[in-house]
């Protein structure tokens, strides 16, 4: 008796497995990608850039100053805060300004950029801390990195600049 | 007259199913085919038509052979290598016409560029656990420049982990299939004692990943240890580091996919490296369907312990009448016994009493998803190589 119920279960199961492959291309997978989403997950502020804590409008362009970014556990990248100019085509062939990062009123970095003419390229510039929080760089002449850097990307150009206390921007 | 009813030795043995039945079997796989391709042959784009239909008329054929025939491995190889083969070309293809390279820059690791793959899945999940935080330079929902984004692969994964287990690594695995187009070419053997602990190596590097990357906080295998980076897209060459990365990539690649293969007649990077499958091994205790021993018929030949291509087997595992918990289904054992001990089944159910009903039951599920997601990959890959040639 408990063989039998066994075996029917199992029928049922390879049955319902049946149901689940024909039902993925139309339901399941979408389900599923969808179920994943909603769980709140994000990719990693180190890739993404984390979260926008201002916007700066300025004449035909706007800058995004980001929160500033940890590193998780072991993580080898150094604290950094990312600003976003866009949309990339907008900006002026040379850029000066200074910027507030942690919202204090006071400017806590100068930026200098140096627009290419291919919209490939790597943008060239310096970053002129003005605030002992931050660390300055010029680019292409520092090596780039995740915490230092300055690149174009989804019609952006993205500026990274690193932060020398953790507990600058808080 | 007596001598003709003996069996000549050379003749060929009769088909396991006639013609009629084989087709009768194979009508649902055929209708699944056309469903899943309809969209693809009514959109404009002949190179897409011809693609399309190829793939249709591909799986038909191969589940119609595997029908006629009783053979599930020597079918399901001519999928599993042209898929593995002819993946590299449309994501290749795919990569330059998005991004003009195969090879990634930091610029598309920060506009979330990186296409997802499920080798990255053991090694997202401590973190994204515990700080739901995705440690991979990809986008979460599909974007224009990324349609392989976490959600959607990470979805498509669950779904066929359900319905296959760990067959996921011989029905739809798009990498498996370039070793073992390699392990098909030899005629012999070259290497054949191979240590049995080197079974225990993907579990070491899947425990070892899992936790390197949980506590570095980036995906360790993609960036040290992948082998297929070095057919699909790598981090561009900047400087020493990513020179070394990709050293290691081209050596592993040649190593485990190429060389080991071609001499061992094994899946060398799939049974003794890739933590995925380690980790996929696991959904095997939930899976249902499995290829068990009839020790009454088993006459302890060894012929499919030669014949499994990840070392799924041992004499202990044989002896009590299963496979290893890395098996992923490929049939090859069962293609192999003389004696038909070894076949498939369906957990709850008496061993080797209806072993082809088992058969088919897992193989109406593994095929149809085979087809879905391999049968497409194979057709755009032809659409894309038809783009290619000078004819329209």
């Amino acid at each position: 008796m408990h063989k039998r119920l066994l075996a029917v279960l199992a029928y049922v199961g390879a049955a319902l497995s049946l149901i689940v492959a024909a039902c993925t291309p139309f339901v399941l997978m979408g389900a599923f990608s969808e179920a994943v989403a909603r769980t709140g997950v994000h990719v990693d502020a180190v890739y993404s850039g984390g979260t926008i804590a201002r916007t700066v409008m300025r004449d035909g362009y706007q800058i995004d100053v980001y929160r500033p970014v940890q590193p998780h556990a072991l993580q080898n990248v150094d604290p950094f805060v990312q600003i976003a100019f866009r949309p990339a085509a907008s900006l002026p062939r040379r850029l000066n300004t200074e910027l507030d990062l942690d919202g204090d009123g006071r400017p806590d970095v100068r930026v200098s950029l140096v627009m290419p003419r291919n919209p490939r390229a790597r943008p060239s510039g310096e970053v002129v801390a003005l605030s002992e929080a931050y660390r300055s760089f010029r680019m292409p002449e520092s090596e780039v990195g995740f915490s230092e850097l300055i690149a174009q990307s989804n019609g952006a150009v993205l500026v990274r600049i690193p932060v020398n206390q953790p507990s600058a921007g808080r | 007259m007596a001598s003709a009813a003996i069996p000549h030795p050379k003749r060929r043995p009769p088909p396991f199913r006639t013609v009629g039945r084989s087709v009768l079997l194979t009508l649902p796989i055929a209708l699944w085919a056309l469903l899943m391709f309809t969209p693809t042959l009514r959109s404009p784009g002949l190179n897409h038509h011809i693609g399309a239909a190829a793939a249709v008329l591909f799986m038909t054929l191969l589940f119609f052979l595997m029908m006629r025939t009783g053979k599930t491995y020597r079918w399901r190889r001519y999928f599993f290598v042209t898929l593995g083969f002819l993946f590299p070309v449309g994501f290749i293809a795919s990569l330059i016409h998005l991004r003009g390279s195969m090879s990634i820059s930091l610029e598309h690791m920060l506009g979330g560029d990186t296409p997802f793959c499920h080798m990255v899945i053991p090694m997202i999940l401590i973190p994204a656990a515990l700080t739901r935080t995705v440690i991979f330079p990809g986008s979460i929902l599909p974007t224009a420049t990324n349609p392989h984004s976490v959600a959607v692969m990470i979805g498509l994964w669950l779904a066929l982990t359900l319905v296959l287990g760990k067959a996921w690594c011989s029905y739809a695995c798009f990498f498996g299939g370039i070793e073992e187009g390699f392990a098909a070419l030899p005629k012999h053997i070259r290497i054949r004692k191979i240590d049995p602990r080197l079974r225990l190596v993907p579990w070491a590097l899947l425990i070892a990943v899992a936790v390197l990357s949980a506590a570095l906080f980036e995906p360790v295998y993609c960036m040290w240890l992948c082998p297929f980076k070095a057919v699909t897209e790598f981090p561009a060459v900047t400087g020493v580091k990513t020179a070394i990365q990709m050293g290691i990539f081209v050596a592993l690649f040649v190593g485990l996919v190429v060389v080991l293969p071609f001499l061992t007649k094994k899946r060398t990077q799939c049974g003794f490296f890739c933590p995925f499958g380690a980790f996929q091994s696991l959904f095997n205790k939930i899976n249902l369907f499995e290829i068990r021993f009839d020790r009454t018929k088993c006459a302890d030949c060894t012929l499919c312990q030669t014949a499994c291509p990840t070392m799924a087997l041992s004499a202990e595992s044989i002896r009590e009448g299963k496979t290893l918990l890395n098996c992923m289904k490929c049939g090859a054992c069962v293609d192999s016994c003389k004696k038909h001990a070894a076949v498939w089944h369906l957990k709850g159910t008496p061993v080797a009493v209806k072993p082809e009903r088992a058969r088919l039951l897992f193989l109406y599920g593994a095929w149809a998803l085979a087809t879905m997601l391999g049968g497409s990959i194979i057709a755009n890959s032809l659409a894309t190589i038809l783009g290619f040639l000078p004819i329209r």
